[in-house]
Order: C-alpha cells, then sequence, then structure tokens
C-alpha cells in the first residue's frame, strides 16, 4: 500500500463516523448520505497532497458539507424531510441502545428530540451536529461552514432556542392530549 | 427575556472565552437570573442532544464501500502498482537464494500456524464493531469504578482498574465480558465525546501484540502493564486514543 493510502488511512479514515453523521444529519437519508460520504472520501483523497493542517476532521468535514450542497443543488431541491415518519430511515434516527430502560425511554423522548432537530433549517441542523455532537469550536465551525464566527453564534443561539421551544411545545401537546 | 450578556454567557458555556473573560462572566451569573436560566438550558439541550440524539455511524457496508473507492483510486495511479508485491523481503528472499527462500517459507509457516497479532487484531476489531452494532457495549451500566471492578471478579478471568477520567472526558460508562483470541477478556468501555473505547485486558501470555495499529480507520494500541495484556480500540483520532492509554498506564493495576 503507498504512503498517501496509508496516511489517509491514518488521519482521514478515523473521521469516517463524523462525516457519515454530518451527512446523514443534512441530507437526512441514510442512502442519500452514503453517496455523499463516498464522494466526499474521493474527494478527500484526491486533495489529500495539498491538505497542510493539523486537524483533518474539521477539513473533512467541510468537504462532506460540500458535497452535500452541491448534491443538493444539482437535485434542484433542498431535499425535503420525508412527510411519513413511519420509515426505515426514521427507525434509524432512533439509536440502538445496549439498555432495556434506557431503549423504552429513548424510543419515546429520542425519537421526538432526532425529529425535532431534523425538521430544523438545515443551518441549524449543522451547527448543533458539529458543536454539540462533535465538540468543535465556533472557529471550526466557521471554517467548515464558511460562516463568520459571529454568524456561527448566533446561528447556534437561534438553533439552541428554537429546538428548546419545539421540545417544550411537544412536550406541553403531549401532556395536554393526556388530560 | 434575554439579557445583553446572552451570548457571552453561550460563548462561556462553549469554552470560548479566556479565563479573564470568564470570571466576569461567572461573577454575572451569580447575580443575573435570566442568565443563570439560560445557562441551563444551553445544558439540558446539550444533554438531551448527546445522550438522545441519533449519532449515525458509518455501517461496515460504508466501509468496506469506501475501502473499494481507495482501492480503485489508487490502482488508477500506476498499471503496475497492483502487481508490485506487498512483501519486498519475501521476493528478495526469492530472488537471492535458497536460505533466506527457506527462512521466508518458515516464517510464513509459522504465521500461518500460531496465535498471531492479526488473528488477535481480527479478534479485536470484529470484538469492537460488535460492542457497536450487536446491542452489546455494556453489561454493566456504571461510572463508579466500585461497581465496575468487582463486577469483572465474577464474570472474566481478570479485573482491570476501572477509573473515570472525567477531567480529560474519557468517560467510563461500564464493563462487560467478551471473547478475544480464545480467551476470556474484560473490556472497560469509555465515552470519548461521541466516540467509543473498548479497553480489553486479559492474563498477559507471552504471545506477541502489535504495539500500534491502525486498520480500517480503528486504532488498536496494546500495551502490558504488570500481569495484565491491554488493547485499546476505538476510532477516535490516534492521539485521542494514546492519550487514554497513558492515563491507564499510570494507574496501579
Amino acid at each position: 500500500m503507498d504512503d498517501k493510502r496509508r496516511r489517509f488511512e491514518a488521519q482521514a479514515l478515523p473521521h469516517l463516523d463524523a462525516a457519515n453523521n454530518l451527512a446523514r444529519w443534512l441530507a437526512r437519508s441514510s442512502a442519500d448520505a452514503d453517496d455523499i460520504v463516498q464522494e466526499a472520501i474521493l474527494r478527500a483523497y484526491r486533495g489529500f497532497d495539498g491538505f497542510r493542517g493539523t486537524d483533518v476532521r474539521p477539513w473533512l468535514l467541510a468537504i462532506v458539507r460540500n458535497c452535500f450542497f452541491t448534491a443538493a443543488g444539482r437535485q434542484k431541491r433542498d431535499i425535503p424531510l420525508p412527510e411519513n415518519h413511519d420509515t426505515e430511515d426514521e427507525a434509524a434516527f432512533v439509536d440502538q441502545s445496549p439498555d432495556p430502560e434506557a431503549l423504552a425511554m429513548r424510543t419515546d423522548n429520542g425519537r421526538k428530540l432526532n425529529l425535532l432537530m431534523a425538521a430544523m433549517p438545515v443551518d441549524f441542523r449543522e451547527v448543533l451536529v458539529l458543536r454539540e455532537m462533535e465538540d468543535l469550536s465556533y472557529r471550526e465551525i466557521a471554517h467548515i461552514t464558511g460562516a463568520p464566527i459571529g454568524t456561527v453564534m448566533s446561528r447556534l443561539a437561534r438553533a439552541r432556542a428554537l429546538l428548546k421551544e419545539r421540545w417544550l411545545e411537544e412536550v406541553e401537546g403531549v401532556r395536554n392530549a393526556v388530560q | 427575556m434575554l439579557c445583553n450578556e446572552a451570548q457571552r454567557v453561550q460563548a462561556y458555556f462553549d469554552g470560548e472565552l479566556d479565563a479573564g473573560a470568564s470570571a466576569v462572566i461567572e461573577q454575572h451569573l451569580a447575580h443575573c437570573a435570566a442568565c443563570a436560566a439560560l445557562i441551563r438550558d444551553l445544558q439540558s439541550t446539550r444533554d438531551a442532544i448527546r445522550e438522545e440524539g441519533s449519532y449515525d455511524r458509518a455501517s461496515p457496508k460504508l466501509r468496506s464501500q469506501v475501502s473499494d473507492l481507495l482501492d480503485r483510486e489508487t490502482g488508477k495511479s500506476g498499471f503496475l502498482s497492483g502487481f508490485v508485491p506487498r512483501d519486498k523481503a519475501f521476493w528478495l528472499g526469492m530472488a537471492t537464494g535458497i536460505v533466506p527462500t527457506a527462512l521466508a517459507a518458515a516464517l510464513v509457516f509459522f504465521v500461518y500456524l500460531g496465535p498471531t497479532p492479526d488473528r488477535l487484531t481480527a479478534d479485536l476489531m470484529s470484538a469492537h464493531l460488535r460492542s457497536l452494532v450487536a446491542n452489546h457495549l455494556i453489561d454493566v451500566a456504571s461510572s463508579d469504578q466500585h461497581t465496575v471492578k468487582p463486577w469483572f471478579a465474577g464474570h472474566a478471568d481478570v479485573s482491570p482498574p476501572a477509573v473515570d477520567f472525567p477531567k480529560e472526558n474519557y468517560r467510563l460508562v461500564g464493563g462487560r465480558a467478551d471473547y478475544v483470541d480464545g480467551r476470556r477478556a474484560a473490556v472497560v468501555v469509555y465515552r470519548h465525546g461521541a466516540h467509543v473505547i473498548n479497553v480489553f485486558a486479559w492474563p498477559q501470555s507471552g504471545s506477541s501484540m502489535p504495539d500500534i495499529l491502525t486498520r480500517d480507520g480503528y486504532h488498536i494500541a496494546c500495551w502490558k502493564n504488570g500481569d495484565l495484556a491491554f488493547c485499546a480500540v476505538s476510532d477516535t483520532a490516534l492521539d485521542e486514543l494514546l492519550a487514554l492509554t497513558r492515563l491507564l498506564k499510570d494507574v496501579k493495576a
């Protein structure tokens, strides 16, 4: 195996889960996410010689994001959330948990949370995924999204506030229905 | 009602402020009810996403697709690249005479027979992947070493240290019994950010282990400590995996 391939496997492929997770949250479909990740890996590999930074993850995630928007633009649509929530895709949004008790709770609260997040605008979804799931800094998120840091901060604040608001509506709605 | 400081409070929450600015915000939080409530909201949103949010890992299918993709891409770079022998030493042996050839053959035979690092690696990889996909990450879920360590006494052949490292963000989530290389292994499970790290431990037997190895985007780091052999497996960055191994090496067995 040549040296470039070896370096790429050691430095970039550890972030394949992160790439897949971001693609999945952007595209909201596992089939589209698979295509996006493969396209992104190919582009990343071809551009790997030009990569001069130290942290591969933000670099790779920026490529994933570009591939998503290229694909979304090519299809001339913003890839809407499937109307029918009762799909295989939704089941996949609800993570498997090793603990049956946690699993029972997760199938309820977790499903709601994941659906609420999936229903948010793409600008909000991506900052939530990058900040809360990937634990990336404002600077790294700004690099990935191509937005100034101030914009990242305000999007993050609005995304968090909106998620909390919709979560409360959801919980209140359930409570009202029970009464 | 949001206070004017809301954005800086968020930056403080996200660890983006330096020590001086953080101190100012901490003072502010002590007497601003709106910002204190904001911090609680930010924390509960974060907890909800980190605990309940679906983190969609690359499937084994996608991993093999990516591997094929890179094979095709590297194959393209030259007609001969696919035919160049991987083990140059072997071909060199073939070329330079009987004795080296015999040695190479003996080596192949030995590698073929014994319990090898390769088999160990394959076992570790499949145990790690199984733990991620097969609903079998932990048998005993606890961040308390006084729960996890004694659990091993009844369920595995060894009882490795199970220490939580909250400051370094390597969180102990539990333990599990698993099989590696035909032996019962105790597995201490950590979470680091969104990543799972399985730390396998079994009685040392002198069989060879890789030191550090990367396969399909997963890193494996092995070491020995006292009577125990350890291997940590994860898809975190290698540096982050090695940081945990350093912490564990410092723990008294």
